[in-house]
């Protein structure tokens, strides 16, 4: 009886560790996240497969609590900054990719365009600091 | 007998007949789950052809190089996360061999030294990495941003001339740096629960000796209050006053009470037979228009024939879903409000709900589809709204939408009214998954309600908008798509019965 005490509050006090480090992952030591594909400044006709850099950190499954790693967000034509406190927004343009994937096959109305690159923890959180790629412009004809 | 140049990708898991031995079911059904999520996908994705899957691994042709090599990190890179929630000895890893070559093609294979050289690198390769020869190599070192070590020239079996080969390094700093990281948490991590566990059993002994102080201090009044503790409803009304006077006094000995008390089993397992079902709201059908010209994804307008169905009135509720979880069904107990709606679910959890239901009730519960969700969130309307063509306040939780923005999101479903159907939440508070495989238009969409399975069922529709997002996902016609197995914090969904 006293052990199963002493193991349940144990259990909690672990679980209760555990929900305080939910949030702000720290970022891998000079983790950079970047565009292999298009490059700042391209012009591309119709749809292209993007694709995503990341160094000194590894890809992994959203949910998948890994250690210095984490999922691929792409944010199109997002012009508010990015809240650390939430976890990224899911719409049109923030495209999601938690089950791991490194490209994606982007399709664009004919035009001006800014991408960026974001790379959340397992519940879809930024990392601390952000792991935030360079903004780029691409044309699409 | 035609012949052709094409890169060739051999994959195999490490240590299989392992694997096999410590669970045969286990593996096998993990293994089949990787090649058709996992290896199917990545091969189509880089324009490759899967040639066969042996047991324990598969063989590829690509036309180029560059692909080839890239899906072996894909997978590679995937297979991590997979393995990262598993004790070691269960972890499959894949050994992955890339050559460049010239085959002989035939309906079910492919022949020729190109093959068996692909499959010697995959033989020395280390498990998780890719070896490739010189020929891939020449072919991708300026066009593939990663690392490249050479491992020399090395002698294969039943080769005449060595092979150059190189180990492909897609991240060689954060290899390294992650294993090393892995360790060092892992023992934070122990000695984090040693250290617990040590404070807890500290923390116990002296409540325990505080207790007794207490005890001989109050007499009868505290050790009531312990004996109540089990079953506070019919203890409380005897000595209220006295229980809250001991824990005031002695608020340590208090404490070994509370996981007492939650240790015991939740009322609605311990009840069993009686399932709570949801409220379901029946519809009659009928034909309408489906779509709008407002997003690509929503053309073209098409006519859908409904047949009649139920509805669930709310989406899932944490309570609901709960009931599932302590059925040990659901993967995961919600810690949400009773009546707040299930969030944090993928398109497989609600799956996994539904067949819960559905078996324990005898009843055919099962995902709305697509065309049933428009349906039933129009409720006979064509506007762009369910309560017309302009954005009128407070009528649905979306970003912007109500004056609920300071109130903990999501609210509990019912807050709003609801559309001529009676159906509430049919449209901003969570984002709510249906059967349907994700389709970015509806070009070829099926006619007659049912749910549009092929096409790409690595991600399913989701349906409603959520309190995060703007006053355009209110609209019925409105819809996205997520990744089929990932979690986010905004994603529930409603059920449905065939009638």
């Amino acid at each position: 009886m006293k052990i199963t005490r002493l193991v349940i509050l144990s259990g909690m006090l672990t679980m209760l560790s555990f929900a305080v480090q939910g949030q702000d992952k720290p970022a891998g030591k000079n983790a950079m996240v970047y565009f292999v594909w298009p490059q700042n400044g391209a012009t591309i006709k119709g749809g292209f497969w993007c694709r995503f850099g990341l160094r000194n950190m590894g890809v992994t499954h959203a949910g998948d609590d890994y250690p210095n790693s984490g999922h691929h967000h792409l944010l199109i034509d997002v012009k508010e900054p990015l809240n650390s406190s939430e976890p990224i927004p899911s719409d049109k343009s923030h495209l999601h990719f938690g089950a791991g994937q490194t490209e994606a096959r982007i399709e664009l109305p004919p035009g001006k365009h800014t991408l960026q690159l974001v790379l959340g923890d397992a519940k879809h959180y930024p990392f601390n600091p952000p792991i935030v790629s360079e903004k780029i412009t691409i044309n699409v004809k | 007998m035609p012949r052709r140049l094409a890169a060739i990708v051999a994959g195999d898991i490490a240590g299989y007949s392992r694997l096999m031995e410590i669970d045969e079911d286990g593996t096998h059904g993990r293994v089949k789950r990787i090649v058709r999520d996992l290896i199917e996908p990545s091969i189509v994705e880089h324009d490759g052809k899967l040639v066969k899957t042996t047991g324990d691994g598969f063989l590829a042709i690509f036309d180029s190089p560059v692909e080839a090599v890239r899906c072996g990190i894909v997978i590679q890179q995937n297979m991590v996360g997979r393995n990262a929630s598993l004790p070691k000895n269960h972890w499959i890893e894949y050994r992955i061999g890339v050559n460049l070559g010239d085959i002989i093609i035939e309906a079910d294979d492919i022949y020729g030294d190109g093959v068996n050289i692909a499959t010697r690198l995959e033989g020395i390769a280390e498990p998780g990495e890719v070896y490739i020869s010189g020929g891939i190599y020449e072919q991708i070192k300026h066009k593939l941003v990663c690392g490249y070590e050479s491992l020399g020239d090395r002698k294969v079996k039943n080769i005449t001339d060595p092979v150059r080969v190189y180990r492909v390094l897609p991240d060689a700093a954060a290899y390294n740096g992650a294993r090393k990281r892995r360790e060092t948490a892992l023992i934070f991590l122990l000695s984090l629960t040693l250290m617990i566990i040590g404070g807890g059993a500290l923390w116990y002994l002296l409540s325990q000796f505080s207790t007794r102080g207490t005890d001989r201090a109050s007499g009868a009044a505290s050790s009531q209050a312990t004996k109540a503790s089990p079953q506070p409803q019919t203890a409380l009304s005897g000595a209220p006053a006295t229980q809250q006077a001991a824990s005031n006094v002695q608020p340590l000995a208090a404490a070994p009470t509370v996981p007492q008390v939650s240790s015991t089993p939740s009322p609605i397992t311990s009840g069993a037979a009686a399932i709570h079902e949801p409220e379901m709201t029946p519809l009659l059908g009928g034909t309408f228009a489906m779509g709008s010209n407002e997003d690509i994804s929503e053309k073209p307008v098409h006519h859908v024939t409904i047949k009649p169905f139920a509805i669930s009135k709310y989406p899932i509720t944490v309570r609901e879903w709960n009931e599932c979880a302590g059925a040990k069904v659901c993967t995961f107990v919600a810690t949400g409000k009773d009546d707040a709606p299930i969030t944090n679910v993928s398109w497989s959890d609600a799956k996994q709900f539904v067949a819960w239901l559905a078996g324990a009730t005898q009843k055919s519960y099962r995902l709305p589809s697509e065309a049933e969700w428009e349906y039933a969130a129009r409720g006979d309307t064509q506007t762009k709204y369910w309560w017309g063509d302009q954005l009128k306040h407070g009528m649905a939780n979306c970003k912007d939408c109500t004056d609920a923005a300071g109130a903990e999101q999501p609210v509990k479903v019912g807050s709003f009214d609801p559309n001529p159907f009676g159906l509430y939440d049919m449209g901003g508070g969570v984002d709510q998954w249906v059967e349907d495989c994700w389709h970015k238009t509806y070009q070829g969409a099926p006619s007659d309600g049912s749910p549009w399975s092929a096409g790409d069922c690595n991600s399913h529709v989701i349906r409603s908008g959520s309190w995060r997002n703007d006053a355009t996902y209110v609209r019925p016609a409105n819809r996205d798509n997520y990744d089929t197995n990932v979690r986010y914090p905004t994603h529930g969904f409603r059920i449905a019965l065939s009638r």
